[in-house]
């Protein structure tokens, strides 16, 4: 699939694009929208977290921008996990018209692997400040 | 989907009907709680962010009661008809807010000034 087909998957062009198939369950439409607040709370949560690190946390020493380094992109990922949410429940709601099977969530693995990546960089941070 | 989704055939038999995923309305309702979960966490937030910056917490705690009434389930008791295009509105919304929240909080990070140790006090 090419870029602009990958993005056009994920953002209904218009109101009718979803209105594609017929109506679902209404319980499995309730369903899919009860998964996008959860990971909506979870955006802000990572978004208060990040803004916590930034804000509250006492500097590193020996790391000027240890505090930054940890809550942005903290941040950023709170954004980008809230677009991404959209995204699939847009999809998930157009399969459960079309009554096709229920595409992969890539959610979980971004959020692994950020967090992976910020246990990484946490410990780097940790570290540095440590020996200083 | 994360969250639970019924599969297969409608159970059957003695207190099927009573079981939570066989009545939509129950859906509705869990839902309902979902987005006052969710404007809870606006709260929060916007709570958090009075300290440091009042405007900013103040328009995100604004947002709060749009949060708060768009998961509000319809006043008739009938089920809801023309889900996907009421939901693809206010899920887009939420999304909006999420990302102008975020973004907000992303210039007061960088730019705004800090209470080291606030934690520690």
């Amino acid at each position: 699939m090419s870029r602009s087909g990958r993005f056009a998957a994920w953002w209904p062009r218009s109101a009718e694009d979803l209105e594609e198939g017929h109506e679902p369950d209404p319980r499995f439409t309730f369903a899919n929208e009860r998964t996008f607040l959860a990971w909506s709370r979870t955006a802000l949560a990572l978004v208060v977290a990040g803004l916590g690190i930034v804000q509250l946390l006492p500097p590193f020493p020996g790391v000027p921008i240890g505090r930054h380094l940890l809550g942005v992109p903290l941040i950023v990922l709170g954004a980008v996990l809230a677009i991404v949410a959209y995204g699939e429940w847009v999809r998930n709601q157009r399969a459960l018209r079309r009554g096709d099977p229920l595409p992969r969530s890539v959610v979980p693995w971004i959020l692994a692997a950020a967090i992976a990546g910020m246990a990484i960089i946490s410990a780097i941070v940790l570290l540095i400040s440590a020996l200083r | 989907m994360t969250d639970h989704v019924p599969t297969g055939p409608e159970p059957t038999g003695p207190g099927a009907s009573e079981t939570e995923d066989g009545d939509a309305g129950l859906a509705l309702e869990r839902t309902s709680l979902s987005w006052t979960r969710t404007a809870i966490a606006f709260a929060a937030l916007g709570g958090v962010m009075l300290k440091d910056n009042v405007i900013t917490g103040l328009l995100i705690l604004a947002v709060v009661p749009l949060i708060w009434r768009l998961g509000r389930p319809p006043r008739s008791g009938s089920p809801p008809s023309g889900l996907p295009t009421v939901g693809a509105t206010r899920i887009r919304v939420t999304t909006i807010s999420i990302v102008g929240v975020a973004l907000l909080s992303l210039v007061i990070a960088v730019l705004g000034p800090s209470v080291p140790g606030a934690l520690h006090r």
